[in-house]
């Protein structure tokens, strides 16, 4: 079959990756659709890259993208961080918009997509512009992320979404909730619901305009025939999710290879302390001077040997302990026998290659998603998160030396590694499963809830109750009506009788 | 590992019983449980069964059961649980669930359990009393059923059912429902609640005496720790899972063996026209005499070649393409190429036999969900449904020929054929990875939502909207006395000089 990919740039695009080489394996073709200015989507032999143009260039890219996130090492957790950060997606999302108007309004490519007639779009909906071609093409389409703004993914699925005990992102809070957490969960998606709107809501114009009638976000969401998440029960609460919905966390680490012989160089001359493995991920490239000072002292200070991922200055007080490169095979180096610990920014895929491999963490959670994974990690006792504003160089020497020495750091981890690794078949099959059986079945039309059809107050029966109501309230009010007269009747003389004596008395 | 089965008797037995023999040769000690009377349990099996005595005969069980099947040949079939819960069913269910009473007396058996030291529990729940031996030895339990009756499954597992697109069970609706049928289907659901608690009173009675402290039937449900259900999303309504919720349905059909050479015979000489297979399941033994012969009349009528599994006295108009059988191999006859339609009770065995095999149905549902079944089918233009009580020979003659001849109904049962059979794990593997998975982890506890933990009114956050609510009329109400008070204030002379005024008039 042929299979049309829009992924989204970034670590995004790390893990779908696998999901088109193993297409490719099983004799599909796989065309994945991305802007001609690119950080990580490279092209590959198992895929055909077809690029459009953009209107801008790859600095403007890189500093709208990526500019944003030098703030999180600078500014304390406010006000001033959430406006910023508002202003961050409002500017990085005019710029996806740019970019898929970009893409839609140009014909020539469109048609000659169109003429290839794919049997299905992969995309990652974070911002969902290959959702909008999808439609537009009339293809089905496969949705393949970690998780959404505001939790769309819930929304668009009809998944039921009780606030009681499913923490909502970036609260902090766990499934076990006292009352003002509740109140705090309840009231903490509110704003973000404003965030989505402005995020959003040019795209649903955008669409709308193309298609030549109104949709939302939600609408061209639902477009989805089947949702692979990047998610896993071990890891998050269990929550209602529908029957669309396929959850495959830990695909990005299925596939181990062995190290190549400069790291295994590395690992081999650690000795019995072994090694502790440093990456605050694909996105973060540089940190403040100061704060790297003061790490690269901590890592000076503990036995292991540190291999740090890191493409700015080297700090000056670099122990001998500690080598800096500008890439580590993390998968690879995370499954040696050798390693001890992982200091991590607790991004998704990070996360899962650590309980899959069994590694002990210390997070520094810089934005998004990671402070939720942080406090999961942590309260399952594999963990220790600091605060990468406040942190001294102590705090990470005295966490890494409690996650390395203290044993039960390391048994939680290998137990939640255990129930992990423990199922029926890997993330990596079910998620090339889906992609085929919606080409095969041209989408998955039964597996579509009639809730989308549904109007909210007709999905919470409140339409019913208050017929319901009203005919309780009816009877109710016949029968007492009819009581009162029947009362009058019986009792009729009497009440006269007391009238005229009144009237007599004055 | 150490497994303990509780089964139920009856059909129900047959696809538990595969699950329990695939389970051995992986090395698994298996002790089941069973009472001394019985229709199915009581054949030798390659595992230690243990059994109990009870204190009624077989022909008690006969009576009871014959007297719940006949009532349904007579009366006219409702719609819903409840008249279920009044008909005569109630005598045989009360059998079934002082089957638990006599287990926990026989003080041997309860010793020589509770020195075993299982690892889990794999029970059918449809008699209770494997949820109280579950609950009573403090084991994790693993649930094998086809449905949960009454909103067990719902509390049980924490999973919401919207009623406004999930229909109830035995209500023969579908998930798009017009303003009367959600009435209809809400005011059901809240029945449920209303008279369940007493259809059950004698099982949790009885569980209530051996537990040594009151329960509830959600009190024996919620510690289950997976669900293995026997359905699908071909059959079933898409509708909200969790995921300790497992579909299993079409466990019964993957293994077909060629026809015996007696049967080999009557497919062979069937012709062109070939065969249709006609089983009322194997709880039905008799049918009345009267519909026996309209049946067999219609039979007559129609050029394929009838293989009727019935046991009752044979009609005397039966004609000569119509073939009586004790017994059929129904699965390896539907896989035949020359079955051509296939009548049947419309259990859930059977229906999912005719899906996997790709035969189009024509159904007499008789009671429980077979009606659900029938409709769904019907919905899906893979079957026709007949009235068991008003249906005629023309009736029956009419549905065979439409099912046989009409295209429409070979093409959806195929198409339903084809997704049921997509899919990433066959649901035999399914069921033994999850009983193993609970016997390897000593339950499912991380699968456990915390909406366990909570009172309804907590689950629906009404606390915390009462309190927010609260708030909201607080602050109105004091912005609203302020500003009365500062109006008071500014226009206070006026006001005085008003009443003033008016006092002097007087």
């Amino acid at each position: 079959g042929k299979v049309l990919v829009f992924p989204m740039e970034g670590s995004h695009w790390l893990s779908i990756r696998d999901v088109v080489r193993e297409l490719h394996a099983r004799g599909h073709q796989a065309v994945v659709l991305a802007p001609e200015v690119t950080v990580h989507i490279k092209e590959e032999d198992f895929f055909t890259l077809q690029t459009y143009p953009v209107p801008y260039t790859k600095e403007e890219y890189r500093h709208h993208l990526l500019g944003h996130l030098q703030n999180f090492f600078e500014t304390e957790f406010s006000l001033k961080l959430v406006l910023q950060t508002m202003a961050a997606v409002n500017n990085v999302s005019t710029f996806y918009v740019r970019s898929c108007r970009g893409l839609l309004h140009n014909t020539a490519l469109i048609q000659s997509l169109n003429s290839s007639s794919f049997d299905v779009v992969l995309t990652d909906p974070f911002f969902p512009c290959g959702a909008v071609l999808a439609m537009y093409l009339r293809v089905p389409a496969v949705f393949f992320l970690q998780s959404m703004l505001c939790e769309l993914e819930f929304e668009a699925t009809n998944s039921p979404n009780p606030s009681s005990y499913i923490p909502r992102l970036l609260t902090l809070n766990s499934d076990h909730m006292s009352f003002l957490d509740r109140v705090k969960n309840m009231l903490y998606p509110v704003p973000w619901m404003y965030l989505c709107h402005v995020n959003y809501g040019s795209l649903a114009r955008l669409a709308s305009d193309l298609l030549q009638r109104e949709v939302s976000v939600v609408e061209i969401l639902r477009h989805a025939s089947v949702w692979l998440l990047r998610k896993d029960f071990v890891f998050h609460y269990p929550r209602p999710f529908m029957p669309n919905m396929v959850f495959i966390g830990g695909i990005n680490c299925a596939n181990r290879k062995p190290l190549s012989q400069e790291f295994e160089a590395y690992v081999n001359a650690s000795g019995e302390h072994g090694i502790v493995v440093f990456s605050l991920g694909s996105m973060v490239s540089e940190i403040p001077e100061k704060k790297a000072m003061e790490i690269a002292e901590a890592l000076g200070r503990i036995p292991q040997t540190l291999l740090w991922r890191y493409t700015g200055t080297r700090p000056s007080n670099l122990a001998k302990n500690t080598i800096l490169v500008k890439w580590l095979p993390q998968n690879d180096l995370l499954g040696h026998p050798k390693a001890r610990a992982f200091i991590t920014h607790s991004g998704s895929h990070g996360i899962y290659e650590g309980i899959c491999n069994g590694v002990p963490m210390v997070m520094m959670p810089l934005f998004g998603d990671q402070m939720d994974n942080a406090k999961r990690m942590e309260t399952r006792g594999a963990g220790v998160t600091l605060n990468v504003l406040e942190m001294t160089a102590d705090d990470l020497e005295n966490a890494l030396k409690t996650v390395i020495n203290n044993k039960s750091y390391k048994e939680n981890i290998m137990r939640l590694s255990s129930l992990h690794k423990d199922r029926p078949i890997e993330p990596l099959d079910l998620a090339v499963f889906w992609v085929e059986y919606v080409m095969r079945h041209k989408g998955a039309p039964h597996l579509r809830p009639a809730a989308h059809d549904l109007t909210w107050y007709q999905y919470h029966s409140l339409d019913v109750i208050g017929f319901l109501l009203a005919i309780v309230l009816t009877v109710v009010f016949i029968v007492y009506k009819s009581c009162a007269y029947g009362c009058r009747k019986c009792f009729g003389g009497k009440g006269r009788v007391k009238k005229s004596h009144k009237s007599k008395t004055h | 590992g150490k497994l303990l089965v509780v089964p139920m008797d009856g059909s129900h037995w047959f696809t538990m019983q595969m699950v329990v023999e695939k389970l051995l040769p992986k090395g698994h000690e298996v002790v089941v449980v069973v009472p001394e009377v019985s229709w199915q349990l009581g054949k030798p099996l390659n595992f230690t069964v243990k059994t109990y005595s009870v204190s009624h005969t077989q022909e008690d069980l006969n009576r009871e059961f014959k007297f719940f099947i006949d009532s349904q040949w007579k009366t006219q079939q409702e719609s819903g649980v409840l008249p279920l819960l009044t008909s005569p069913a109630q005598g045989f269910f009360e059998l079934l669930f002082s089957h638990c009473r006599s287990l926990f007396k026989d003080k041997k058996l309860v010793e020589y359990l509770k020195q075993s030291s299982f690892d889990a529990v794999f029970l059918d729940p449809f008699d209770v009393c494997g949820l109280t031996v579950a609950k009573y030895f403090s084991l994790p339990s693993v649930v094998f059923s086809r449905g949960i009756f009454c909103h067990y499954l719902e509390e049980g597992s924490q999973c919401p059912s919207p009623p406004s697109y999930v229909p109830r069970p035995i209500l023969k609706l579908t998930d798009t429902m017009t303003f009367k049928e959600r009435v209809w289907n809400l005011l059901s659901y809240m029945g449920e609640h209303a008279f369940c608690p007493s259809f059950f009173k004698t099982a949790t009675d009885i569980a209530s005496e051996v537990l040594q402290t009151p329960v509830t039937m959600t009190d024996l449900f919620s510690p289950v720790s997976v669900w293995l259900l026997r359905t699908d999303f071909t059959l079933e309504l898409p509708r909200p899972v969790m995921p300790n919720v497992i579909h299993i349905g079409g466990i019964n059909c993957h293994q077909r063996k060629p026809v015996s050479k007696e049967f080999e015979a009557y497919v062979n000489a069937s012709g062109e026209h070939g065969i249709v297979v006609f089983s009322l399941g194997s709880m039905v033994s008799e049918i009345p005499e009267k519909k026996a012969m309209e049946i067999a009349e219609a039979l007559g009528r129609i050029p394929q070649t009838l293989l009727w599994r019935y046991t009752g006295t044979r009609p005397s108009n039966l004609a000569k393409n119509t073939i009586l059988v004790k017994w059929l191999p129904q699965n390896d006859l539907l896989g035949h190429p020359k079955a051509r339609a296939f009548i049947t009770h419309s259990g859930s065995h059977g229906i999912y036999e005719g899906i996997c095999n790709g035969v189009p149905m024509v159904m007499m549902p008789l009671f429980g969900d077979q009606m659900d079944n029938a409709k769904r089918m019907e919905t899906r233009g893979a079957g026709v449904t007949l009235n068991v009580l008003e249906m005629t020979a023309d009736d029956l003659e009419n549905a065979l020929k439409t099912v046989i001849n009409n295209k429409s109904y070979k093409e959806n049962i195929m198409r339903l054929s084809s997704l049921h059979k997509d899919r990433p794990i066959e649901p035999l593997d399914l069921a033994v990875f999850w009983v193993e998975y609970v016997m390897r982890h000593k339950g499912a506890p991380h699968l456990r939502p915390a909406a366990h933990d909570l009172t309804w009114y907590q689950y629906h956050s009404l606390d915390v909207i009462g309190f927010l609510l609260a708030i909201v009329l607080t602050v109105v109400f004091i912005v609203y006395k302020s500003c009365a008070y500062g109006c008071r204030k500014c226009f206070g002379g006026k006001g005085r000089v008003k009443k003033s005024h008016k006092s002097k008039t007087h």
